[in-house]
Order: C-alpha cells, then structure tokens, then sequence
C-alpha cells in the first residue's frame, strides 16, 4: 500500500488530497497505474515541472517506493 | 561546528505575527547577540491585485513536515554562506485577505551586508523550494491557484552562480 499525496492545483485533477494505491515500484509505475481510471491526473503528473517527494524527501520518477511509503506531488510552489 | 550552535526559529502556521516582537527576539535572543552589529527584516503582504486580476482572499496550503525541513535547510544554509548568528522565519497558512501580513523572515549577524544578503537569499530561496502554493479567489468568487513566477526562479538562481559573501 502507498499513500498518495496532492498538493495544490493536483488536488483539483485528482479530486483528492489524498488516496491509497496499491503498491508499484518506482513513482513512475504509480502514475502508469492511476493513467486507466483517471487519465487527465496522469497527465498532470507527468508535467516535467511537478516534483515528487517519498517520505518528504524530494526524489525522481525512477526512484524506488517501499511498501507503506508516502509519495506526495508537488507543482511549482508559490508561497511567500 | 560553530554554525551548529546558531539558531534558527520557524514557524508555521494560521496566527499572525508582531514585527516588533521577531526585531527584539533577533537582538535579544541566542548566545551570540553580542556579536551581531546588523538585523535586517523583510515582511511580505498580502496584494490587492495579482497582474491581471482583484484579490479578494488567498488560501495557503503547505506540506507538514516537509515545508519545516525545506524552511530548516535554507535557514542553515544561509548561516553557513554568511556567518548568520540568528534567523527567524516565519509563514502563514490558512485564509489570508489583502494588506495581511504573509511571511516574515528576519537575520542577525555581524555587518550589513552579509544581513541584507542573508535575508534576500532566503526569501529568494523560500519563494521557489518551500511547499507552499496559494489558492486565490476573485471577488466574483471565482478561485484559481497562483501561477509560479518565472523572475523568482531567476532570482534564486543567481545565488548559484558564484557570487560571493563580502
């Protein structure tokens, strides 16, 4: 199981802040694997802008997820 | 090592904060206050008006946990490049209206000119890492979230190109 994370305008193409997946290896398969139900989220996060962090570290498409791990994607940000 | 004792404050969160107060913890507070012969402050507001549209309110979001740790390494990179003794860093979440105050971040440290460069490579930095992302909505209640700003992305980079502390 991996929990799934949206951040700012990803939660309006996800229509949640938050899902469960089942497990995929690398965020890569992850979105592969959310592209048949919900293919505009998946087009989303493969903008290249949008960043991924696993356990709040900032990580790559290719990187390897462990069971239970959080994945979060993060557009650009803007705060200040 | 020395920078390791030095002390960096951040906080986050829906409170507002009181300029004056974050000045006098920066002068009063830490072991190294002696030393510091500079404070500069910077406070960033909530505008009325993004290019091309009325603000009525902003709505910011943040990643817990994550946004601290980001917060935390710019506040330690800054007291390494430029021998900061204090930083303050504080950012509001929640709603927030025009002329609110938004973020504060605030240095200590020996001259000026490693304090006003300290607290622009912070907030340059803070503008383009931190997970922050603000949801603006008109006053015709329309909603949209901000578009990041390419002229931030350009003023954090030119840190990386090798200018250097005076």
């Amino acid at each position: 199981m991996i929990n799934v994370l949206f951040f700012g305008c990803l939660q309006d193409a996800a229509g949640a802040d938050r899902i469960q997946s089942d497990f995929q290896p690398t965020p890569a398969d992850l979105i592969a694997s959310l592209a048949t139900e919900k293919p505009a989220l998946a087009e989303a996060l493969r903008q290249p802008q949008v960043m991924v962090a696993i356990d709040q570290t900032m990580a790559g498409l290719d990187s390897p997820l462990t069971d239970g791990c959080e994945v979060a994607f993060l557009p650009p940000v803007t705060g200040g | 090592m020395d920078s390791a004792v030095r002390s960096a404050y951040v906080r986050i969160g829906r409170e507002d904060f009181d300029v004056q107060s974050e000045y006098l913890a920066l002068r009063d507070q830490g072991e190294h206050q002696s030393k510091s012969g500079a404070i500069v402050t910077f406070t960033g507001l909530v505008r009325d008006a993004e290019p091309d549209r009325i603000v009525a309110t902003l709505e910011l979001q943040h990643y817990p946990g994550m946004t601290e740790r980001v917060l935390r390494d710019i506040a330690a990179a800054a007291t390494e490049r430029w021998s900061l003794n204090t930083v303050r860093i504080i950012h509001r979440t929640g709603r927030l209206l025009p002329t609110d105050q938004i973020v504060f971040v605030g240095v200590a440290c020996t001259h000026r000119a490693a304090a006003f460069q300290g607290c622009e490579y912070i907030m340059d930095c803070l503008k383009t890492q931190a997970p922050f992302w603000k949801k603006i909505t008109t006053p015709e209640g329309g909603e949209h979230w901000a578009d990041f700003k390419v002229n931030d992305a350009e003023a954090a980079r030119r840190w990386l190109s090798g200018r250097s502390s005076r």
